[in-house]
């Protein structure tokens, strides 16, 4: 593959996740912005492509975005030569990666800089609701039958149950390692951990699942710039290497999905690891999407990570943990670090490279050298993964 | 017929013999003429060898609940009265899927793989949605 090892990331940024109604959504982008160009060490007049992937608060934001207000913000008027989206809901954080690499590696761009932003989490609750009710949801076939957005874990959920005897304690301990992990961290909205009994306890929302073991939607924002291997030499930091990508798309209505317990991982997971040369046993830690409970341990059994079914005792021995022997999802993910749209794999991505350039702090994972970062998009219409690593093996 | 103001289909030209059949209390699934695939939903052209041929069969009915789940809560403005109720994705016997409601039962009664079998609701004048209910089993004698 012939981005290896000639396209690296040189800088992160995010602002805190939650909800923030004071805060406009395009300070968001503005401040990741800012700190993923000081991040980087680049003199920010370097970044010839701007990519703002999708926000779904507002139409009028959006377009905005597409025509290139953070351009002009960012002073690159007349020296940037392109300013587009890349857009595949949560997986975007792949898609916008991908599309970097293909640029870059052919010469059509030399420094990109990839952002996400939304305000999904100040609007008032059931204003959400009904707009992610649409959402992924087909409006002939499954609304009329009252399905909406938070639902689609649940179909996932009880078939998954059924299949592999995964219990109700089991799913639940994968709420509880997310918010282990955000209760160390600072961009994280629900900072306080939690047990199983709590979770179990909560409302239930759409069986099997609790009001504990759904996401919560939040404002945020986050960017990371990719640039050539040879530009990140010139600059102060750590790069990170995209090492291999895999991916499948298998459906657009969850309804159409023959086989919602695998959710196209064997494939994608094979494809990834023959590209990046590495495998299950080279991964120090994985950054995989949640958004409900039961995604995670599809994500560790397709990866190769468990064996069908023994996902559910794997997490809730303690596996995932902070100091566990396989950190899951570092951030807290959408369970624990909140749910920004298509925010949650941009999140995962940034927090790879951050565990991979040591800048971790209080969660920093020792010896971070590969790590898997997995997302998905619209109603898991896709699974989308990417293996990123400090050297290039 | 019971009125109802939630958010109804809106029949395409290529669906709208599938609606006009559940007025009829028929399941109409659409059928290749060239390759003989099976197709639910109803599409403009078939997804398998994208020919315009396509032509409609009378489905059994039967199938299985692959996958539900009961709602409770966090669902649609519009369907607050309706809760707790069972959405449920149907694996009919022609090898399609497809959501629907399932009825006629109480919620702990279900299971993934149970034998059910459409009925229509006439929800307006227009429009009658298939919903599904479990198939009793008889004892043996």
């Amino acid at each position: 593959m012939n981005f290896k090892g000639k396209v690296a990331i040189v800088g992160i940024g995010e602002v805190p996740t939650g909800k923030f109604p004071e805060r406009p959504c395009l300070q968001n982008a503005l401040e990741a912005c800012k700190q993923a160009i000081e991040d980087a060490g680049i003199n920010k007049d370097e970044i010839d492509v701007v990519m703002p992937t999708g926000t779904f608060f507002d139409r009028r934001y959006n377009t905005n975005m597409v025509f290139s207000q953070l351009v002009e913000e960012l002073g690159l008027l007349g020296k940037a030569r392109d300013n587009f989206q890349v857009f595949s809901g949560g997986s975007s954080s792949s898609t916008m990666l991908k599309s970097a690499c293909g640029l870059i590696t052919t010469g059509l761009a030399n420094t990109i800089l990839c952002v996400q932003s939304d305000k999904v989490g100040s609007a008032p609750v059931q204003e959400m609701i009904d707009l992610f009710a649409t959402f992924g949801i087909s409006e002939e076939w499954e609304t009329p039958h009252g399905f909406f957005m938070a639902a689609t874990g649940s179909l996932v959920a009880t078939r998954y149950m059924y299949e592999t005897s995964t219990t109700p304690e089991q799913i639940a301990s994968v709420v509880v390692s997310m918010r282990k992990w955000a209760a160390l961290n600072p961009n994280a909205m629900l900072r306080r951990e939690i047990t199983i009994d709590e979770i179990l306890a909560s409302k239930m929302v759409a069986t099997p699942f609790h009001t504990k073991e759904g996401n919560v939607l939040a404002d945020g924002g986050a960017a990371f710039i990719v640039t050539s291997t040879e530009k990140a030499r010139e600059l102060p930091g750590i790069p990170v290497y995209p090492l291999g990508f895999g991916s499948r798309v298998f459906h657009y209505s969850m309804s159409q999905d023959s086989d919602i317990t695998r959710l196209g991982f064997p494939e994608a997971a094979k494809e990834a690891y023959e590209m990046a040369g590495v495998g299950p046993s080279d991964i120090d830690f994985v950054e995989l999407y949640d958004g409900y409970p039961v995604y995670p341990l599809i994500s560790l059994e397709g990866l190769g990570f468990c064996k069908q079914g023994e996902a559910g005792a794997f997490v809730n021995a303690g596996n995932t943990w902070p100091g566990g022997r396989l950190p899951m999802t570092t951030n807290g993910g959408m369970l624990g670090q909140g749910h920004t749209a298509a925010g949650g794999g941009v999140a995962l991505l940034v927090e790879a490279v951050r565990q991979l350039t040591g800048k971790a702090e209080a969660r920093q994972v020792p010896n971070a050298k590969i790590a898997v970062e997995s997302s998905h998009g619209g109603t898991f219409m896709d699974t989308h993964i990417c293996i990123l690593g400090r050297e290039v093996p | 017929m019971t009125e109802d103001r939630k958010s109804l289909p809106i029949p395409t030209p290529w669906s709208r013999p599938f609606w006009e059949a559940c007025k009829r209390h028929e399941l109409l699934i659409q059928q290749c003429g060239d390759c003989g695939a099976k197709i639910f939903y109803p599409k403009l052209f078939c997804p398998e060898c994208l020919s315009s041929n396509l032509g409609w069969i009378q489905a059994s009915g039967k199938g299985k609940v692959y996958t539900f789940t009961t709602v409770y809560g966090y669902q649609p403005g519009e369907f607050t009265q309706d809760v707790p109720y069972v959405v449920a994705v149907i694996r009919l016997e022609e090898g399609v899927q497809m959501m629907a409601n399932i009825v006629g039962c109480r919620p702990e009664e279900l299971k993934c793989d149970m034998d059910v079998q459409v009925i229509f609701e006439d929800v307006t004048e227009d429009i009658s949605l298939p919903r599904f209910k479990p198939v009793v089993k008889k004892p043996k004698t």
